[in-house]
C-alpha cells in the first residue's frame, strides 16, 4: 500500500469514485471531495501529500479553491484537471501555483507519475 | 456593438459549448468505468477463461470510441467558441484541421477522402471574423464534394498566396477529368457555391487556380 495521503476533488461523482477505485487497486488509499467547500473541510482537518482538483466545479470553483489552499498550505502541491480542449485553463491554475495540470480523459499511469513527482519536488 | 445576428450565433455557441463541456464529463466517467473494469478483469479470475479475449476486445474497442467521442468533442468544443469574437486573430492551418474533423462525415457520405496538405507547417495567420472562414472552407469543401465522383481527394492547403493568408480548396483523383479551366467552369453551377462567395464577400476573394483543379480562398 501506498503511503501516499492524496485527496481527489471533482464535483461528478462517479468519475471521482471510480478513479479512486482506479488508484485503490495500484496501492493507493485515496480520499474524495465532491465539492471546493468539502475539499477544503478535509484539508483543514487531515495531512494530505497532494491534491488532485478539477478546475470546472460549481460553487467554489478549482481556481477559488487552489487560491484558498495556496494561502493556507502553500507547499501543498495541487494537480489540476481540466475537460477544456485548450491549455489555457491549466496554465492559468499554474500562475496560480498548480503543480501541473492534466487533461480529461486521464491516463492513469500518467497520474500516478505525476503524482509521485508532485510529493517529490514538495520533499525537496 | 454586436448585431442582433451576431448574438444570436454567439448565443447558440455558447449553449453548444457548455453542452459539449457535459458530453466530455459523460465520457470521462465512461473512461474510468472501462479502465476500471479492465483493472478487475487483470486480477480476478476471469483473466484465466476462455472469455478473457471477448472482454478484452470489447473493453477496447470501447475505449476506441471513446477515444474518437473525445476527439471529437473536444473540436466541436472548440468550434463552439468560434463566435465568442467577430474579430479575432486566427490561424488558417488550425481552422483547416478543425473543419476537417468536423466536415469529413459529409465527405465520406459520398465516398470522397478529405485532407490536408502541409499539416505541420508555419501557422498562417490572419486577423478576421472567425465564423466566416469556417463557413467560407466549409462551403468550398461542399461545392467540391456536390460535383465530384467517388473516390476522389479534395485537399486543403493553409498557405500564402501572393503574400495573402490563403485556403486552397484542390480537388483530384481519377475521376478528376477536367482542366483546371473546365473545372472552374463546372464548380461555380454547384448549390453550395453562392453560399461559399456570399461567405467570402466579406472577408476576401475566391482566386481559381490556373494550375490544378481547384481554387484559392484567400483572406484579407
Amino acid at each position: 500500500m501506498s503511503e501516499l495521503r492524496i485527496l481527489l476533488v471533482d464535483d461528478e461523482e462517479e468519475f471521482v469514485t471510480t478513479l479512486a477505485e482506479r488508484l485503490e487497486i495500484r496501492g493507493f488509499a485515496p480520499q474524495t471531495a465532491t465539492d471546493g467547500e468539502q475539499a477544503l473541510e478535509m484539508i483543514k482537518n487531515n495531512d494530505y501529500d497532494v491534491i488532485v482538483l478539477d478546475l470546472m466545479m460549481p460553487g467554489l470553483n478549482g481556481l477559488d479553491v487552489l487560491q484558498r489552499i495556496k494561502r493556507r498550505t502553500p507547499d501543498l502541491p495541487v494537480i489540476l484537471l481540466t475537460g477544456h480542449g485548450s491549455t489555457r485553463e491549466g496554465m492559468e491554475g499554474m500562475r496560480h501555483g498548480a503543480f501541473d495540470y492534466l487533461m480529461k480523459p486521464l491516463d492513469i499511469d500518467e497520474l500516478i507519475t505525476k503524482l509521485h513527482e508532485a510529493v517529490k519536488e514538495k520533499k525537496e | 456593438m454586436k448585431s442582433q445576428n451576431d448574438r444570436k450565433i454567439a448565443f447558440f455557441g455558447r449553449m453548444t459549448a457548455n453542452l459539449t463541456h457535459e458530453m466530455k464529463n459523460i465520457l470521462a466517467i465512461i473512461q474510468e468505468s472501462a479502465g476500471l473494469m479492465e483493472d478487475i478483469t487483470a486480477i480476478s479470475p476471469l483473466s484465466e477463461t476462455r472469455f478473457q479475449d471477448k472482454f478484452n476486445n470489447a473493453l477496447q474497442s470501447i475505449k476506441g470510441q471513446l477515444q474518437r467521442g473525445m476527439e471529437l468533442t473536444t473540436r466541436f468544443n472548440r468550434f463552439a467558441h468560434t463566435p465568442d469574437h467577430s474579430r479575432a486573430d486566427l490561424d488558417l492551418a488550425d481552422a483547416v484541421a478543425q473543419l476537417r474533423a468536423l466536415a469529413e462525415r459529409f465527405a465520406r457520405l459520398k465516398y470522397i477522402t478529405l485532407d490536408i496538405a502541409g499539416a505541420g507547417a508555419a501557422p498562417v495567420r490572419v486577423e478576421t471574423n472567425p465564423v466566416g472562414v469556417y463557413m467560407a472552407i466549409f462551403f468550398g469543401v461542399e461545392s467540391c464534394i456536390s460535383i465530384l465522383p467517388a473516390q476522389s481527394r479534395v485537399v486543403l492547403t493553409p498557405a500564402r498566396r501572393n503574400g495573402n493568408p490563403a485556403v486552397g480548396v484542390h480537388c483530384t483523383g481519377e475521376g478528376v477529368t477536367e482542366t483546371p479551366t473546365e473545372f472552374s467552369e463546372k464548380i461555380v453551377q454547384a448549390s453550395a457555391w453562392s453560399e461559399l462567395t456570399l461567405s467570402m464577400d466579406q472577408l476576401g476573394a475566391v482566386d481559381p487556380d490556373g494550375e490544378t483543379p481547384g481554387f484559392w480562398l484567400v483572406f484579407g
